[in-house]
């Protein structure tokens, strides 16, 4: 989307104005090290943005879309809320129960694969939707 | 038009438990966290109330040593991690979308899940109350040595390093969907430099997120390894490096802590006082800066340690000043000559303003290495954090309370209610956090379960614990106004306040996809009322007719 990656690339050349400064000032290795890293991360943010979509480096309005883009968004999501528990219960198993851990690694297994069907449904609706067919029954009925 | 319209639900909705905790919209998400949140924080008030119990006298006895540190240890994990924080996430994700004139916020499964990583976390740090040796007590920046586990022992130390880790790590990615949403979401006409002021707030507030949340949870990772036996932080090199893993997190969080709340309350102020928010470009500017500043002067809180270069992090504390100076200055311009109604959101955002002063100034002090080493570790730098993330942060809120609550739920919040809850919110505040600033300046050393009876310490003391009692009556007004404002519903309809941004356009609450009807149009960072103020034009353009000193009653070439 148009201009979406110049506040953070602006962003990142403050940054890295301000790093040269505690790289200069100071030598620590590891205040280097870890300003480094938040300055990469930003810099790949900002590429990931113009990678997407190139004119997010151009200035301006974003403009109406000559054709609507069409998204499917689901309401719910089961999928994302048992793959959380699931990352939760193995760090928490490796604190407190181990038992918690294979739980934990069998749930998120579970989550991915209904992860899997849920984005199946979704790229099946819009495509649907596009080419103008009626909305067919919710995904919910369709999964087992 | 929203920037994402027509979009195909693809899984039929539930209503419910199951609907509230698994729904993908950014509302639903928001407001559980907000409510998550609140929850954590009554919690820690509770803390705060037990440890201002055991100060109010000298030599009282109310809690163990051990109690007392766990409880001053969780209060600040609490109100961090799980309360200032997460709060000012929750407003970004259940807002930043309307603002902008999305249908919905980017990679809306990935935000759910964030939000329960959180909530997983933070009810891990909690558990750890529950279990024999009792909770985290080695302070909510954990040093080492402190906190290893010869220093530490005990699962609940275990536990507050699994909670972070989790909670962070949820932050983490529900800012990085908040980012996306502001990059790629916006509504056609939405440039950049026509957001609203409180998405940019969200939007520095998130990439400091980005870049420095994955360093706490690099250090907790690392400190849960040499707990469990692996020498990671070796002598005094190793601690010093350890601080500066935490507090590369650590001071930048204090300004997501803020950020967000400096634009609900700049968003309370431009519309309280029917004006646009003053110097914008200047405001946007000064906030890139500020972000990138406050990156920059982390080691501030090391300064006595010997083992980083003062120089350096005085510089870039001390040149926060100008940028905070730029908001000031925009906060004040934006109240001369508006037309001021003082609503209970117009009276947090000003106290809001005027306690972080006293905050940001008692800052500067401190940003000097030569008064910190006076200051550190005494109730000075207790009193300084407490001006800036409750008197700031927590009226700030308020004020976003106040001012979006009618959007949220549909309904006002009572006005009379309101204002006592400020007054005592008001009068609590700096009755507990002001005599900090004497108490430290007399040598009363922060964290200690007891004091002697060194004279005026005891008074002020209970000053300080009378005051956190009047805070908590504050609170509980509000929670009576919540729950007699959503009882008996005062309708608020969609725009009760002349609101200037696009959440103004929809109704209340907003639809699952946000608008139902088209935008208005998008021609400044106040498109709500550039519509008022034409149509002001065009009315008095009709009443004095072109050619008789009249504009015409056509839009005029170059008007906004």
């Amino acid at each position: 989307m148009r201009g979406g990656a110049i506040p953070v690339l602006a962003w990142a050349c403050l940054l890295a104005v301000l790093m040269t400064g505690n790289a200069v000032w100071t030598g620590d290795a590891i205040q280097i090290g870890e300003y480094g890293f938040a300055v990469l991360t930003i810099v790949l943010v900002a590429a990931a943005l113009v990678r997407a979509d190139r004119t997010a480096i151009r200035r301006g309005a974003p403009e109406a879309p000559s054709r609507p883009r069409v998204e499917a968004s689901p309401d719910l999501s089961f999928a994302a809320v048992l793959a959380a528990i699931a990352l939760a219960s193995i760090l928490f198993g490796l604190t407190w129960a181990y038992f918690l851990v294979y739980f934990g690694a069998g749930l998120l297994i579970m989550s991915l694969g209904r992860l899997a069907l849920e984005l199946q449904a979704a790229r099946a609706s819009r495509e649907r939707f596009e080419r103008g067919s009626p909305p067919e029954r919710p995904e919910r009925e369709r999964l087992p | 038009m929203s920037a994402t319209a027509p979009s195909v639900s693809t899984v039929s909705r539930a209503s419910g438990l199951f609907g509230a905790a698994a729904s993908t919209d950014h509302k639903r998400i928001g407001l559980n966290m907000g409510l998550a949140s609140l929850l954590f924080f009554l919690g820690a008030g509770v803390m705060a109330l037990l440890m201002r119990t055991q100060l109010a006298q000298p030599h009282v006895r109310f809690v163990s040593d051990q109690t007392y540190n766990e409880l001053f240890t969780m209060h600040g994990s609490t109100m961090i991690f799980l309360f200032v924080t997460p709060m000012a996430m929750a407003l970004a994700t259940y807002l930043v979308p309307l603002q902008i004139g999305a249908s919905s916020i980017s990679a809306p499964r990935l935000a759910l899940s964030a939000f329960w990583i959180w909530l997983s976390g933070g009810i891990i740090m909690q558990l750890g109350w529950l279990t024999e040796e009792g909770a985290g007590r080695s302070g909510w920046f954990a040093y080492v040595p402190l906190s290893n586990s010869a220093n530490t022992p005990g699962v609940g130390q275990d536990l507050w390093t699994v909670g972070v880790i989790l909670a962070a790590g949820g932050l983490t990615i529900i800012g990085g969907c908040v980012l996306a949403t502001i990059a790629r979401r916006r509504a056609p006409g939405m440039s950049m430099m026509r957001m609203p002021v409180f998405t940019w707030t969200g939007l520095v507030s998130v990439l400091m997120v980005v870049g420095s949340f994955p360093v706490v949870i690099l250090a907790m990772s690392l400190l849960y390894a040499e707990r469990l036996g692996a020498r990671v932080f070796i002598g005094y090199s190793g601690a010093i490096d350890y601080q500066d893993l935490f507090w590369f997190f650590g001071h930048p969080v204090v300004y997501v802590m803020f950020f967000p709340f400096l634009g609900a309350a700049a968003e309370a102020i431009a519309v309280n006082a029917h004006k646009r928010w003053f110097g914008y470009a200047a405001f946007v500017a000064s906030m890139l800066a500020f972000a990138a500043l406050s990156m920059s002067v982390w080691s501030h809180h090391m300064f006595t340690t010997g083992g980083v270069t003062n120089q350096y992090f005085a510089t870039t504390s001390t040149a926060l000043a100008v940028p905070a100076g730029i908001e000031y200055f925009d906060m004040v311009a934006t109240l001369i000559g508006g037309a001021i109604l003082l609503r209970t959101s117009m009276l947090f955002a000003l106290g809001f303003f005027l306690q972080f002063l006293i905050g940001g100034l008692s800052g500067i002090f401190v940003a000097s290495p030569v008064l910190d080493y006076h200051a550190e570790d005494s109730y000075i730098v207790v009193g300084h954090f407490h001006y800036t993330l409750f008197a700031g942060s927590v009226f700030g809120f308020f004020a976003g309370v106040y001012h979006w609550f009618p959007k949220v739920t549909g309904a006002r919040l009572r006005e009379g209610l309101g204002k006592l809850h400020f007054v005592l919110l008001l009068v609590g505040t700096n009755m507990t956090f002001l005599p900090m600033f004497f108490l430290g300046n007399d040598g009363m050393p922060r964290r200690i379960a007891e004091y002697p009876n060194h004279p005026g310490w005891g008074t002020l003391n209970l000053l300080e614990t009378v005051g956190a009692g009047v805070i908590a009556l504050g609170v509980l007004a509000f929670l009576v106004n919540v729950v007699v404002s959503l009882r008996n519903r005062e309708v608020a309809g969609e725009d009760p306040w002349l609101g200037h941004t696009l959440e103004w356009a929809t109704s209340s609450p907003p639809p699952r996809h946000n608008f139902e009807r088209p935008l208005p149009p998008i021609t400044s960072y106040a498109p709500l009322l550039d519509l008022r103020e034409r149509a002001q034009r065009d009315a008095s353009a009709v009443r004095v007719p072109a050619g008789r000193g009249g504009r015409g009653p056509w839009p005029q070439e170059g008007a906004p």
